[in-house]
């Protein structure tokens, strides 16, 4: 479904020089399949997420959809942000309905189905509200539910509960699950967080840092449906769990010359 | 509703009016004791200057005047706004675009806009023309540069959200950049209105046919003080109607805005 090939990122800097922010990423994400990134702070986990989304063009490399090179954004790769990035002068239910909308569709029929996803996503009754009258956790409810609307193929979650509390946290992760669990999309999820990515993902990606590189990809051979109050007594989910710790914990190299 | 629910509902809807009503008071009290106490000739005091209003406000010519300046005013306000808006969102949105305005900008902002009006005049005569033109010209700079600011702080997550819709360059200027720069423009806007106060009367200040300006001006070459105090009040009046409407048509257009704190609006 989604090929890597050999994609590399370098910045330009401020006053000349060059940043090597990816290098060499090789990775295929089959069709269906829930594939976690996993690494430390500025390893370029968001950069490969851009790059694969067409927001940013690689320096070398090259993304396959489908078989078709990727040259920019489009509806069949849904991002969600860890910033949100909620269209703030437009209800819950504007917002949620505005890809339908933008795709053509009448707007009761655009609005029927954002309701309905909005019911889904645990927001029923906050429809008419604004972006700024609702919690983190809301806000990034309706920004799952905004990107599901249009129905991407692939969905492209940057840390998308990394903003949020414990608690909120370990639901959304569970109302993820449940959703995806339903349909099955293909999705690529950045998180720095280990249990998360244990608990969501088929694979585990880790990258380690300067220059952003994968350094293992890891299997997680855990039975579905997964229930996080089963899994957490799972000798074969925390050995997971400190496995991939252990990896990502190595002390960070320093930039190099 | 229990009674201190009501007390505190009183207090917030009569609070917001009370104190600007007292300043009021106390400056026409203050102008009048002053007037009185140490009368010279130029100053007539607050009550004979009132006394004068119905007198100007019921003559015919005058009020023609006054709502000649107001159209003037309206009709600039709004040309400049049809073209400072877009120019100022293309500027924050491409590179190019604002290197090139910019330098223009630069050189335009500190000149005094009524200062141009005798050269203006050279060029369009004393009209309509030449004071529309001082009016879009004191308009249009901070419209342009609060456009600006806004487009350039507009979200880059918020325009990929929209670009993975399949939206396209031209519909992200209007239909995002556009309304997430809502505020940041009403804040120019509200600039704009005090400037095209200022620039329409003093355009009618140096070219003498019509308007608020006019009546102002020629009472006071003629020494007649209480037209002149008496047309001061208002202009005033009219500012601050047109700003209450102003803020009226923000809080519709932007009560989904995060509160700001701005130098030139604040929220009482
Ligand atoms: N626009 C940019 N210009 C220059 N350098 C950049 C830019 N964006 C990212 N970088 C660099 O690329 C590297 C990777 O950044 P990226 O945001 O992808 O990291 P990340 O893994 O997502 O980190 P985090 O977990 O903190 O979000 C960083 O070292 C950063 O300095
Ligand atoms: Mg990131």
């Amino acid at each position: 479904m989604i090929a890597i090939s050999g994609v590399t990122k370098t910045f330009q800097r401020r006053g000349g020089g060059t940043h090597l922010a990816i290098d060499s990423i090789d990775l295929q994400v089959a069709e269906g399949e829930f594939v976690s990134i996993l690494g430390p702070s500025g390893c370029g986990k968001s950069t490969l997420l851009y790059i694969v989304g067409g927001f940013v063009p690689p320096s070398r490399g090259s993304i396959t959809v489908s078989g078709r090179p990727v040259t920019g954004p489009g509806p069949d790769r849904g991002p969600v942000f860890q910033e949100f990035a909620l269209f703030p002068w437009k209800t819950v239910l504007g917002n949620v309905a505005y890809g339908l909308r933008e795709a053509g569709m009448r707007k009761r029929e655009a609005e029927r189905q954002a309701e309905a996803l909005i019911a889904r996503v645990g927001l029923k009754g906050y429809e008419s509200f604004y972006p700024k009258e609702l919690s983190g956790g809301m806000k990034q409810r309706v920004a799952i539910a905004r990107t599901l609307a249009y129905n991407p193929a692939i969905l492209l979650m940057d840390e998308p509960f990394g903003a949020l509390d414990a608690h909120t946290r370990v639901r959304l992760q569970n109302e993820l699950l449940e959703l995806w669990e339903r349909d099955r999309k293909t999705v690529l999820f950045v998180t720095h967080a280990v249990d998360e990515a244990v608990f969501l993902s088929d694979r585990v990606v880790v990258m380690s840092r300067q220059p952003g590189r994968i350094k293992a990809i890891v299997d997680i051979d855990l039975p579905r449906p997964r229930h996080r109050d089963e899994l957490l007594l799972q000798s074969r989910y925390q050995h997971l769990v400190i496995e991939l710790e252990r990896m990502i914990e190595d002390p960070p190299e320093e930039i190099r010359p | 509703m229990t009674a201190a629910a009501l007390a505190t509902r009183t207090r917030a809807t009569l609070l917001p009016g009370l104190p600007p009503l007292l300043a009021c008071l106390a400056l026409l009290l203050a102008w009048q004791l002053y007037a009185r106490t140490l009368s010279m000739g130029g100053i007539p005091d607050a009550l004979s200057t009132i006394r004068e209003l119905p007198a100007i406000l019921g003559d015919r010519e005058s009020l023609a005047d006054i709502l000649d300046s107001i159209r003037r005013m309206a009709i600039g306000f709004a040309i400049a706004l049809a073209f400072s808006v877009p120019l100022g969102l293309f500027m924050g949105r491409s590179r190019t675009v604002a290197a090139m305005v910019n330098p223009l900008l630069m050189i335009t902002y500190p000149v005094p806009k009524a200062a141009l009006m005798p050269i203006i005049m050279l060029w369009f005569g004393v009209g309509d023309a030449s004071k529309l033109l001082v009016i879009v010209l004191g308009v249009s700079l901070p419209v342009i540069y609060h456009a600006y600011q806004g487009a350039r702080a507009v979200e880059e997550k918020m325009l990929w959200s929209a670009r993975a819709m399949g939206m396209s360059g031209p519909a992200r200027l209007a239909r995002i950049v556009l309304p997430a720069s809502l505020p940041e423009i009403l804040v120019g806007c509200r600039t704009g209105i005090v400037l095209a106060l200022i620039t329409m009367i003093t355009s009618e200040m140096i070219a003498r046919q019509t308007g608020a300006g006019n009546i102002l001006f020629n009472a006071l070459d003629m020494a007649q003080y209480e037209t002149v105090y008496a047309m001061i009040l208002v202009i005033s009046a009219l500012g601050i109607v047109l700003d209450m409407l102003f803020e009226y048509v923000r809080g519709l257009l932007t009560g989904w805005a995060e509160p700001r704190h701005d130098l030139l609006a604040p929220s009482l």
